[in-house]
């Protein structure tokens, strides 16, 4: 075997100890260090030479990424995540011809599409979806996020937050917590324009949240012109539009005065 | 989406071409030859244009013999272009046209080695071999055709070249092996960026966004195309595609005002013969406008030589207008096929959700209190617990503007709110604004594109007038040759 193959084979061995002993920060060291030396193996992308180890290094080097990506998740680095998971990214789509399909790549790939809804970027949620075929669509990892995010959508939290119990991979469960947070934010903005009032206790329920004092202190830091009056939370209602009955007078001038340049142009 | 690859030039009014109805095609292609060499000497594009123009509608009447015996004309025999493009046609029923050749033997003495005429013969046999369904050998040939005129920096070639580009793709996407030239013509933007060959450009940089977005790789297209240079277009072909593209992208990022904006606009430039590029521009813009809440009208559907293409979409846009669920998941469910093979499936799945909201801004308007639990029986979600569900779903419409009305949690019913009288707002003034910059716009962009022939005012000076500059011109040039005289 190649010198370089068995030293980057074994630094991976000691990582992948480090990671099943949770020593994270070792993890960390090791993996920089890999990364560095991956750097000198030609077949890797994007000059994709046709070396004789060539299946060897992407096969190793794939695996080297994927366990990046779960170790950022591990470690709850978002931006760690984003880096690894587009190094990841070439693996499995220019590299598919040339090394047989890894396990790991639908759970991985699910994981990418769930955090892109948590960080609410639905744009790029649905671009990375076009990439995946019909068959990939009916992976379990896959289909979870997919579902989410129409209930996502179509405001039906209580589907998002039950997806909760039945998470198809385990490192599924941190970004799952975090999809709770940004939910409970769109419910409280829901509810904002939807109810007048609540009473405290259906705010809470409603907010998921275990106790009063909880309620209280997330009122008092993200809604503060929320009102709590006689065991009820009032909705400020000050976003009520009255009929406008002032005329917009410079904004009419102006477009009376464009409407008239442009015409002194066609006549 | 191979539907819209033969958007061919229109085909224009019955010119001289075709009125003179004896000569043969043969001698068609010598008169565009001869064209295309007074362009090449005189510089002018133009010339070009519509020797191409002409060729696309010789395209039918192409054939081995009458190939063979045109390079024969146009190149000198022996050299290497002639010889290997002469291997791309087949030696068979050489005898029919055997006049011809003879004549041209007795014509052409004087051998004329133009590169415009050279790239023509390429464009014109890589036609041939595309007509002949022989891809493979139209991918070798194109690939050689595409090494010559990287080396050439000649305006005059600019055009036939953006041609040469064109059936290079679609010979490579006939074969299924688009991602291999991705590299290549990546490098050719980049050199007629360079070169400020703007047709090319245009070419080029939707034919990459095709590649792209033949692959789905929509990221890449929309990294690409945001950063090309953009400039007046100058095909309209090319714009439309470019229109599309643009269009398709902005779908899939969401940008639903903006895309449906890139597609009718595309579906509307589109020459009446591309038929199969409007269809899929329709369908398109259809699902983009549910999308958006519109319900496009009827007679999208019925334009002439697209309703039973666009009937998946019909019955599709029925579910939506009535936000039937279950209505919507069966025709979904008939047409899958149909949609996988547009690749609309995804955007499909997107419109659920649309569903939904008509449903319920239907309820809103029929009732003016209603409890949550009908809601959910009325909107037929199939959940462990609907009325939670109905609440939340009538709670994010409410914030969306989608209905305007009160929950009542403690009740569990939703109050609609009266309808104001929109007279009483700006609305109106609003609409009435946009409609008339509208109007204001069009009437720009038409007296824009007003096209003059370059030098037309010059020729309604007199003869008399001519004369006079003429002469000018001739003392001019006698005073200049005076000078350089001096100069020694």
């Amino acid at each position: 075997m190649d010198p370089k193959i068995r030293e980057v084979s074994q630094i991976f061995e000691r990582f992948k100890a480090a990671f099943v002993r949770k020593d994270f920060d070792t993890c960390n060291n090791l993996l920089s260090q890999l990364k560095v030396m991956l750097t000198a193996f030609k077949s890797l992308p994007p000059l994709f030479e046709e070396t004789p180890n060539a299946v060897h290094e992407l096969t190793l080097a794939r695996d080297i990424y994927e366990h990046a990506v779960v170790l950022s998740v591990k470690i709850e680095d978002q931006d760690a995540f984003e880096r690894d998971f587009f190094q990841l990214k070439p693996y499995y789509t220019d590299a598919r011809g040339r090394i047989p399909p890894s396990p790991q790549e639908y759970p991985i790939l699910g994981l990418n599409l769930l955090r892109l809804l948590v960080q609410n970027r639905i744009a790029e949620f649905h671009t990375e979806l076009e990439l995946l075929s019909p068959s990939a669509l009916e992976n379990p990892c896959i289909k979870h996020a997919v579902e989410l995010e129409q209930s996502f959508m179509e405001g039906a939290y209580n589907r998002v937050l039950s997806a909760r119990q039945t998470v198809p991979h385990e490192t599924y469960v941190y970004f799952m917590d975090l999809l709770a947070k940004t939910v409970r934010d769109e419910i409280a903005g829901c509810s904002e324009k939807a109810y007048d009032s609540l009473s405290v206790n259906d705010a809470q329920k409603m907010l998921l949240f275990s106790s009063e004092k909880e309620l209280h202190e997330y009122i008092k830091e993200e809604h503060p012109e929320w009102e709590i009056k006689n065991g009820f939370v009032f909705f400020q209602r000050a976003k009520e539009s009255i009929p406008q009955k002032e005329i917009p007078s410079l904004q009419l001038i102006n477009q009376t005065l464009s409407y008239a340049r442009e015409l002194e142009r066609i006549v | 989406m191979t539907q819209d690859v033969e958007m061919k030039e229109q085909q224009p009014a019955p010119s001289n071409s075709v009125t003179s109805t004896s000569p043969s095609t043969f001698q068609h292609l010598k008169d565009i030859a001869a064209l295309i060499e007074t362009g090449a000497y005189t510089r002018e594009a133009r010339r070009i244009v519509k020797a191409i123009r002409w060729t696309i509608q010789l395209r039918k009447k192409l054939n081995a013999s009458l190939l063979s015996s045109f390079l024969n004309f146009a190149l000198v025999p022996g050299s290497e272009v002639h010889s290997r493009l002469s291997l791309y046609i087949p030696k068979e029923d050489e005898h029919d046209m055997e006049v011809d050749i003879a004549t041209s033997a007795t014509q052409a003495p004087t051998k004329h080695s133009v590169p415009e005429l050279e790239i023509y013969c390429y464009l014109l046999i890589l036609i041939f071999l595309i007509d002949e369904k022989r891809y493979n050998e139209a991918k070798a040939c194109s690939s050689a055709s595409i090494a010559r005129v990287k080396n050439l920096n000649r305006r005059t070639t600019d055009v036939l070249a953006s041609r040469l580009y064109f059936y290079y793709s679609l010979s490579y996407e006939l074969t299924g092996d688009l991602a291999e030239i991705r590299g290549t013509l990546l490098a050719l933007h980049r050199t007629a960026t360079l070169r400020h060959d703007e047709l090319g450009q245009e070419t080029l940089l939707n034919l990459l966004l095709r590649n792209y977005l033949h692959y789905n790789l929509y990221d890449q297209a929309e990294k690409l195309r945001s950063k090309a240079p953009r400039f007046e277009a100058h095909s309209n072909q090319q714009f439309c595609r470019y229109l599309f593209y643009l269009g398709k992208i902005r779908t899939i990022q969401l940008e639903y005002t903006d895309a449906k904006e890139s597609l009718l606009q595309a579906a509307r430039k589109a020459p009446v013969s591309a038929l199969g590029f409007r269809i899929l521009c329709n369908k398109w813009a259809v699902i983009v406008r549910l999308l958006l809440g519109e319900i496009p009208e009827r007679t999208v559907f019925m334009q002439k030589g697209m309703e039973k293409a666009l009937r998946p979409y019909f019955e599709l846009t029925n579910a939506v207008r009535i936000g039937d669920l279950e209505l919507f998941k069966t025709v979904a469910e008939k047409f899958s096929s149909t949609f996988s093979s547009d690749r609309t499936n995804n955007l499909i799945v997107r419109l659920r959700h649309n569903v939904i909201r008509t449903g319920l801004r239907n309820i809103s308007i029929s009732y003016s209190r209603i409890s949550l639990a009908d809601i959910a029986k009325k909107l037929r979600l199939d959940s462990a617990n609907p009325v939670a569900d109905a609440e939340s779903i009538v709670s994010k419409a409410i914030r969306d503007g989608a209905i305007d009305a009160t929950l009542d949690h403690a009740n569990g019913w939703m109050i609609s709110k009266e309808t104001g009288d929109i007279y009483s707002t700006n609305e109106p003034q609003i609409a009435f604004n946009s409609r008339i910059a509208f109007c204001l716009n069009m009437h720009n962009e038409a007296v824009r594109a007003l096209r003059f022939p370059p030098n037309s005012h010059k020729e309604k000076e007199s003869a008399e007038k001519r004369r006079e500059r003429q002469q000018q011109e001739q003392e001019l040039a006698k005073h200049i040759a005076e000078e350089d005289d001096d100069e020694f």
